[in-house]
């Protein structure tokens, strides 16, 4: 089967340099033939690296240890789960499933337009072709997840040799949520080359029209989707597996997902420029391509060992390769833009400085300044160490302090941005929509400040997630009332109704509603705190208002890894309201120090989180590190609010149609051809 | 004396004895204290590229290090430069968990003001471009002629998909 693994994944680089060349060909020519087979052997490209994964993840399955990939992360005992999760464990098998993961999206959209956009699509073909070819490259010639183990003998052959049992998976890595979080972040990744492959296309072909822009839009807004929930699991995995007591540590691995996630973000609201007032074209090719940049930058930052990371995979030269395509990418972005650059002029001007368009031109400065601060003091290191031969490191305190003011502000503009009306915004609409909004968040500051919020910024967020919440309430509430005069039907089936009427924009009101969940939790953090003790048995630990009692340790065996488990019983008041088991797992396969299982109890005020930290000296007590952390669940819950705003903003609007009377239109009146038709789209809101 | 006078003298005798013991006892907690405080300003050491006091490596003995040496400092009276000094000569630059405010690293502290500055103006440039640009005529005077079909359908058009969001 390695052999079969290793021959599909050649095969399909074959298959992809045919769809690469035979498309420029299929483009110069423009014969029909060509422009079809190009196509197919896109296709047969996605269907090899399909077989080429299975074959690695069947090699796993059959424990076949004369793999070394099989050999480095799995082992006998491991439960099948994790046999599949082993592999994007490491630098091989994540780069085929990288591939894996884009050939899903390239067949797709080969297929879903295979007969639409017929002059777009032969670019987007050899575009995505391109990348492709780069991934392949990579797993065939460089870093191939179907190397066999080989001895010399003594007539100087080699041959296979094949271990017993392999080395297991990083015991990090043996947690359920490892299942789902790089996948989810992959798909981010590799999601944002569609957006990037339509764009360059577009631009390539001088594509008319603006029906190139909402494709990106919409590929744009499943790769942000599947980026934001990989991002949020690898912080809930961080939080749950690491035991440190957080859920974001300003990690290179961290802020390489972060920086394509901004800039995606940046684009997403400065589209609407385009699609409403056709301006920002220049500026919205760019974000896509920056965002593209910075998804293959990130990937390369993390596995050439260029910055330091806990995530990084083992250092190789496989940065030299990703600078090569960086170069590539640049070159032929920038190209293409100085050829076609006057098929990007504006088609408007700026009617008003307080409008929805400066607005998005606020945001858009926010969050691209929020990537390139993070970017900068993720590479600062680097350069400090090229400049003046030393390395200083550049952690939490650097990007929070940096950060913090840019988030209030992007919350800030979260809640103005929709109350200002494209064009121009009277004074008048400004007093009636910012009057309550501004009073409620004022409401919501002083509440925290009486709760006892006392630290600056932690009192800023909660003002300002209140004026945005408020934002959101007033125009679902307008919007649902006009709905419910018409329709007498509920509140909840008004919104329900109006939504599903203009989903992007209700659907967008439900992401920032999200994220202002997602502020709150994070406001918590300032108000965390943390006791550590040595706890014999039946010996307690006060933390807030809880008090931890060590009834017991026992110990627990499986095949794959023995446990040490306290058995600690969680008090409130002096009433025993539940049990926790924090533990530490020893993988005797690995080799590698034992993990932690944090026991976290969790409520809308706070996580108690309890860490068993180990002993200080043998057969000591154990240590028991607890922390209670405000909050947290909002981040949580406001994730999976996002999510459902995204995957409402993707759903089909439902038209309503107002049926005009005939009567109102005067007979004697010249009728004009098309400007009335018999049904208009009925659309409601305040502009 | 009374025997409410001599359970006062008592009392106060007892927390007279009792006052080194537990100026002593908050010293050490105000040491520790800002031994910890100290701590957050530094990397741990052992390769987890986390600050010292949230090094993820369960009972990890660099960061224990790390911290007993920051609390002694403290409780030696040594100011914070000092610690800082003593923690760079031992660990290198490597060990600031944020750049320190001077050379090199002010370059580090200055680049988010100067993007953002940077972008306010290319946001004010580009602004005042989008105004200067010309406003076509949106419509014929009072009484001219009238508006031609097209161009009514083309401003429906337009008027639409501004407003549908």
């Amino acid at each position: 089967m390695d052999i079969f693994g290793s021959f599909a994944l050649l095969l399909a680089f074959v298959c992809g340099v045919y769809a690469f060349v035979g498309g420029i060909a299929a483009i110069v020519t423009r014969h029909p033939l060509l422009i079809k087979s190009a196509r197919q052997a896109g296709i047969a490209t996605c269907v090899l690296i399909f077989t080429a994964t299975f074959s690695l993840v069947y090699l796993f399955f059959s424990e076949n240890y004369s793999v070394a990939y099989v050999v480095e992360h799995s082992n006998r005992d491991l439960p099948n789960l994790f046999k599949v999760t082993a592999l994007w464990s490491g630098q091989e098998g994540s780069l085929l499933f990288w591939s894996f993961l884009l050939a899903i999206y390239v067949i797709s959209v080969l297929l879903v337009y295979r007969n639409k956009n017929t002059e777009l699509m032969p670019y987007v073909g050899v575009i995505l072709a391109g990348v492709q070819l780069f991934f392949l490259t990579l797993s065939n010639f460089v870093v191939s997840p179907f190397k066999v183990l080989g001895v010399t003998n003594a007539e100087g052959l080699m041959h296979y040799v094949a271990r017993a049992d392999g080395n297991g998976l990083n015991p990090l890595l043996q947690y359920p949520e490892m299942a789902i979080h790089p996948p989810n972040l992959y798909s981010g990744y590799t999601g944002f080359t569609i957006p990037f492959a339509f764009a360059l296309a577009a631009l390539l072909a001088r594509y008319p029209g603006e029906k190139w822009i909402h494709l990106t839009r919409k590929w744009t807004m499943i790769a942000w989707g599947f980026q934001t929930v990989g991002i949020l699991l690898g912080a809930h995995w961080a939080y749950a597996v690491l035991g440190w007591g957080g859920y974001w540590g300003w990690d290179p691995v961290e802020n390489a997902s972060l920086l394509p996630w901004l800039s995606g973000t940046a684009f997403l609201h400065s589209v609407m420029m385009q699609e409403k007032r056709g301006m920002m074209k220049v500026w919205n090719v760019w974000l896509v391509f920056t965002t593209f940049i910075l998804c293959i930058l990130g990937t390369m930052l993390t596995r050439s060992g260029v910055v330091s990371s806990v995530h990084a995979f083992a250092q190789s030269s496989i940065g030299n390769w990703f600078v090569g395509f960086l170069i590539i990418i640049l070159s032929v972005c920038t190209i293409a833009y100085l050829k076609n650059r006057d098929y990007l002029k504006s088609e408007n001007q700026l009617d008003d400085i307080v409008s929805r368009e400066s607005s998005f031109l606020f945001n858009n400065l926010v969050l691209l300044v929020a990537c390139i601060a993070v970017l900068s003091g993720t590479l600062f290191p680097v350069f400090s160490e090229w400049f003046t031969g030393s390395r200083i490191s550049v952690g939490t305190p650097f990007f929070n302090k940096v950060n913090i003011p840019l988030g209030m502000l992007l919350l800030l503009l979260t809640g103005v941005g929709p109350l200002l009306a494209w064009r121009k915004t009277s004074a008048e609409s400004l007093k009636r929509n910012f009057t309550w909004p501004l009073i409620l968040g004022l409401v919501g500051g002083a509440v925290a400040f009486a709760l006892g919020y006392r630290e600056f910024y932690a009192i800023v967020c909660m003002t300002l997630c209140s004026f945005v919440a408020s934002t959101i309430v007033l125009e679902f509430y307008r919007g649902a009332r006009v709905v419910r005069a018409r329709s007498g039907a509920s509140w909840i089936a008004s919104c329900v109704d109006l939504t599903m009427r203009n989903t992007r924009r209700y659907g967008g009101y439900i992401v920032h509603f999200g994220m202002v969940l997602i502020f709150i939790g994070l406001a918590g953090s300032a108000f965390k705190s943390e006791v550590q003790k040595e706890m014999p048995i039946g010996s307690t630990m006060k933390i807030g208002p809880y008090e931890l009692l060590l009834q017991s340790i026992d110990q627990t065996q499986t095949k794959n890894y023995t446990a040490e488990r306290m058995i600690m019983e969680v008090m409130k008041n002096n009433k025993p309201i539940m049990m926790l088991y924090p533990e530490k797992r020893s993988f005797p396969a690995t080799n590698q120090p034992p993990g932690t299982m944090v026991a976290i109890y969790s409520t809308l005020r706070e996580d108690l989180y309890v860490v068993y930290a180990g002993q200080n000296e043998e057969n000591g007590p154990p240590v028991i590190h607890a922390f209670l952390n405000p909050l947290v669940k909002w981040i949580w819950f406001g994730g999976v609010i996002v999510v459902m705003g995204t995957i409402v903003a993707l759903m089909k609007e439902r038209k309503a149609v107002l049926v005009l009377s005939a009567a109102k239109e005067p007979a004697s009146a010249p009728r004009l051809a098309g400007a009335l038709t018999p049904t208009v789209t009925l659309r409601e809101g305040h502009d | 004396m009374t025997r409410a006078k001599k359970i006062a003298w008592i009392t106060v005798a007892c927390a007279v004895a009792a006052a080194p013991f537990a100026a002593s006892h908050l010293l050490a907690q105000q040491e520790s204290d800002r031994a910890k405080q100290i701590g957050g300003k530094f990397m741990c050491m052992c390769g987890c590229n986390e600050v010292l006091t949230q090094c993820n490596h369960v009972g990890c003995q660099t960061s224990k290090a790390m911290l007993k040496e920051i609390d002694d400092a403290v409780a030696q009276g040594k100011s914070e430069t000092q610690i800082t000094q003593m923690l760079v000569q031992e660990y290198g630059t490597a060990v600031y968990a944020e750049p320190p405010k001077s050379g090199f690293s002010l370059v580090a502290w200055s680049m988010p003001t100067v993007y953002l500055l940077l972008g306010l103006g290319l946001v004010v440039f580009v602004i005042s471009r989008w105004r200067k640009r010309g406003v076509p005529a949106a419509a014929g005077p009072a009484g001219g002629p009238a508006v031609s079909a097209e161009l009514l359908e083309r401003a429906r058009a337009q008027a639409a998909k501004e407003t549908d969001d």
